[in-house]
């Protein structure tokens, strides 16, 4: 275990260092920088003193190389943008992200498992059909036009939910801000869930113990969610680790549409006012954030499935 | 086959009825609304509610950050003041300045400034915060403020007493009132004047502190920004207790806001759902004049462009009418120059006018030696065809527009090839590099006729003067406009300055576009002007019962 968690170190190292180059560089090189954001009518002047101010005067090759010492040593700078550390903008919206994926994610694993399991003991009937056809139609609904669609249905002919924002004080209020981003969220991960669980289901259900199972007079529920559905989830697990970083992504788009004030909008805002510091930043934290979740997902799975420990 | 045809039919008819009403229905309601909007004009204010108004992202609360962005003007105006403020007759009006007045030569304007006003922490307002105001943040060219190139000739603020400062200039600049109005509100010395004001994070992003009506009650990044009145504040108490700016970035949202009363008051920039709007009772739409106007610019280092004639060729070719009636939905008119016509002391549309004639059009192109001679449609010159690269920044309604323009000029035979960019990347190639030959983008500035910032030879190919336009007798116009500051004789300059330009044609001129409203119909009180000069009068808006 110990070598296992060395050797992901080591890699997860190296990913880190690649990421960073590769956004540094498309970032640094993309033409315009802050003093293009200027107003179109500054002048010269105006726009060199800007690029003074913020040290952009410096060979890009050297600027990385500061950039990386001081993050080396734990400092990822301040926000061109709103003379703020990075550090302080990340925290200040990393808490709402993580509410939105870490509730996407438990509503997705649950529901997505129980509908696979009735889809596969259901194989080729109604319900089956159903739900496979929920779970297309969630895979192919571009999220923005669904989002817009929900708050046309919901926010302003039902006014039942807000449009934008996180709700204030009250749990319930919480509650009806976070439900619409919540389901677009679902509606691309859940199918992934649903089909893998199905398929697993299907592949486990027809193998030998779960016959023995069955003959030995074992109840048909607990031959499916004891004996056959323990073994179903191995594969399972595996993909909750693939759709973490899917799920960040969504969220850019979610969160845009939602006025929701998370990581997302962040690294929109950042890109699109060339705040570099914090899109370095923010990219460094999101990397990290998902070599970690997939470092936990790649653990649970080797406790799960012994078989694993060999890897 | 023939039942869905049937249905089809049937269901066509059904939505042109369905539409045909709606838009009767909505032609109704604008009325009713219009006749509500002047009867409720003219009731009493009612003091309490709060209202709320969208921006696109995080705002800075200092208005010469040089990261205060449209969104942050919009904030900016209502918790701080500047000196002046446009009036509703669109003139200079007393803000933080009761009056002012120019020496004989131009060159001295002193401002008399309110006495008793305080900043929001009840400190005294004095001159020094207007001295510290100009002479640290905006002349200082080493801080690379926002705005900072709008007051190029000002030289230096000083302090007479504590209530009167002197504003020497350069040269003489009749519009300096008119500018003071324009994003350059004043900001507190005792909290800025100690370190670099523009890390102060404390102020610049969490606790801003102005002399405006409504002051700072919290800011939750990415979420809102919430004001409350000032009670103290020198024109009076506000009607509206808050103020909240919502963070939506998304101009579908905003709209989908204003239908589920989350948002008051904002601008329309999609008018795709302008129909719709004008079908809720709960909303109404309004349309301001506003002092902005759209151009295409031609490179004038390139060659081509220096022959006026192909200049002119290219207005004729573009039926701007029908760009306005489409994309615009009809609400701007023709623009013949720079003056725009809320400027009604000195607009004048009696000049040279560029009819859409794709004929004429192709004569000024042969005159100037371009024509077709192959039979390809597209005209050339010493065998070379008439090839221009068009860039677009991504941004509102330009892209769709320089289609269209794309069309009308190869069917003048210009080959135009459009080339899409991001809005910084074309600032950087097109106005840090100056590598473009023809460019779309539009123009705002102060209501006042003084564009010599955008047409003087001293500013060809910065920012300010795009197409790197040089011409002696325009300056020595323009000149004569800004030093002259009776009404009358300005009037005359700015009347030549159009005429001049319409035959000479700097910028190809497209329109001067109306800017429409979005308004929650129970909010009232507002002065008609377009909407960026309606916040200097928040403190008079009241929410109907």
């Amino acid at each position: 275990m110990t070598q296992f968690i060395a050797k992901r170190l080591f890699q997860s190292i190296i990913l880190i260092f690649i990421v960073t180059v590769i956004t540094f560089f498309i970032m640094n090189l993309a033409p315009g920088g802050p003093s293009s954001m200027m107003r179109m009518d500054a002048t010269a002047e105006e726009r060199a003193a800007i690029a003074e101010q913020l040290g952009l005067n410096e060979p890009v090759i050297i600027r990385y190389k500061d950039w990386l010492f001081s993050a080396l040593s734990g400092d990822l700078g301040i926000s061109l943008s709103s003379g703020q550390p990075v550090i302080e903008r990340i925290q200040e919206r990393f808490p709402y992200t993580f509410q939105l994926t870490a509730v996407t994610l438990i509503v997705s694993t649950v529901l997505g498992i129980l509908l696979g399991v009735l889809s596969a003991i259901r194989r080729n009937k109604w319900q089956d059909h159903l739900i496979n056809f929920g779970s297309v139609a969630g895979l192919s609904i571009p999220s923005f036009w669904m989002a817009i669609m929900f708050i046309l249905l919901f926010s302003v002919e039902l006014q039942w939910l807000p449009s934008s924002g996180v709700g204030d004080a009250s749990f319930a209020d919480k509650f009806k801000s976070m439900l619409m981003p919540v389901v677009i969220l679902s509606a691309s991960t859940l199918p992934t869930i649903v089909r893998f669980t199905r398929s697993s289901m299907l592949e486990v259900i027809n193998q030998n113990y779960v016959r023995t199972a069955r003959a030995k007079g074992a109840k048909e529920k607990k031959v499916i969610y004891y004996h056959a559905l323990k073994n179903a989830l191995i594969p399972v697990v595996s993909i909750i680790g693939v759709l973490i970083p899917r799920l960040l992504g969504g969220a850019v788009i979610v969160e845009t549409v939602f006025g929701w004030p998370g990581m997302g909008r962040l690294i929109v805002e950042a890109s699109q006012g060339r705040d570099y510091n914090l899109v370095m930043g923010v990219t460094v934290f999101v990397t990290i954030l998902v070599i970690i979740s997939n470092f936990v997902v790649d653990i649970i799975y080797s406790k799960l499935d012994p078989r694993m420990k060999a890897y | 086959m023939r039942n869905i045809s049937k249905w089809l039919i049937g269901l066509s008819l059904l939505a042109i009825f369905l539409v045909a009403c709606s838009k009767d229905n909505s032609q109704n309601e604008n009325k009713n609304n219009d006749e509500a909007n002047q009867e409720a004009n003219t009731s009493e204010p009612v003091a309490g509610g709060e209202i709320s108004m969208p921006i696109a992202a995080d705002p800075t609360f200092n208005t010469w950050h040089p990261n205060a962005y449209a969104e942050s003007n919009i904030v900016n105006r209502i918790i701080f003041t500047g000196l002046t403020k446009p009036g509703k007759d669109l003139t200079p009006a007393p803000a933080l300045a009761e009056k002012w007045e120019a020496s004989e030569d131009g060159l001295t304007w002193t401002f008399h400034l309110r006495e008793n006003v305080k900043w929001h922490d009840g400190e005294p307002f004095t001159a020094e915060d207007v001295v510290f105001t100009f002479n640290n943040l905006v002349l200082d060219g080493s801080m690379g403020a926002n705005g900072a190139s709008n007051y190029k000739s000002l030289k230096e603020v000083t302090m007479v007493d504590e209530h009167t400062v002197e504003f020497h200039l350069e040269r003489p600049w009749a519009a300096l009132p008119a500018y003071l109005a324009f994003n350059s509100e004043i900001m507190p010395k005792h909290k800025l004047g100690e370190g670099d004001p523009w890390n102060n994070t404390d102020f610049n992003k969490k606790n801003p502190m102005g002399t405006g009506p409504y002051k700072i009650e919290s800011f939750l990044p990415g979420q809102s920004v919430i004001l409350v009145k000032n009670e103290d504040f020198y024109e009076g108490v506000p009607n509206l207790d808050k103020v909240t700016y919502k963070i939506v970035p998304d101009a579908n949202t905003q709209i989908a806001q204003a239908f589920s009363k989350e948002l008051d008051y904002f601008v329309l920039e999609d008018m795709s759902a302008l129909k719709r709007i004008e079908s809720s009772k709960d909303l109404e739409v309004t349309s301001a004049d506003i002092t902005r106007y759209f151009w295409i610019a031609l490179n004038h280092e390139d060659e081509r462009f220096k022959d006026v004639r192909v200049s002119q060729a290219i207005t004729h070719a573009i039926d701007r009418q029908a760009i306005i009636d489409s994309v615009m939905q009809g609400y701007g008119t023709i623009a013949h120059g720079p003056i725009t016509p809320d400027q009604e002391v000195y607009y004048t549309d009696e000049v040279e006018q560029y009819p859409y004639d794709v004929e004429k059009a192709k004569q000024l192109l042969a005159e100037a030696g371009w024509e077709d001679t192959n039979g390809d449609g597209i005209v050339e010159k010493d065998g070379k065809p008439f090839t221009i690269t068009f860039d677009i920044a991504i941004q509102g309604d330009l892209e769709r527009i320089a289609q269209l323009v794309q069309q009308y000029l190869i069917e003048a035979g210009i080959d135009v090839k459009l080339n899409v960019l991001e809005w910084n990347a074309m600032i950087q190639k097109d106005i840090i590099e100056r590598d473009y030959e023809m460019l779309l983008n539009w123009w705002s500035y102060p209501t006042d006729p003084d564009v010599y910032a955008q047409y003087s030879s001293e500013n060809a190919g910065t920012g300010n003067n795009i197409p790197g336009y040089k011409d002696p007798k325009l300056d020595e116009l323009l000149s004569k406009g800004q030093a002259t500051s009776d009404q009358e004789e300005r009037a005359a300059i700015y009347r030549e300055v159009q005429e001049y330009m319409s035959e000479t044609l700097p910028y190809i001129y497209l329109w001067y576009p109306k800017e429409l409203q979005l308004r929650n119909s129970k909010l009232k009180g507002l002065p008609d002007m377009y909407y960026g000069a309606t916040l200097h009068y928040i403190h008079e808006w009241y929410l109907e019962n």
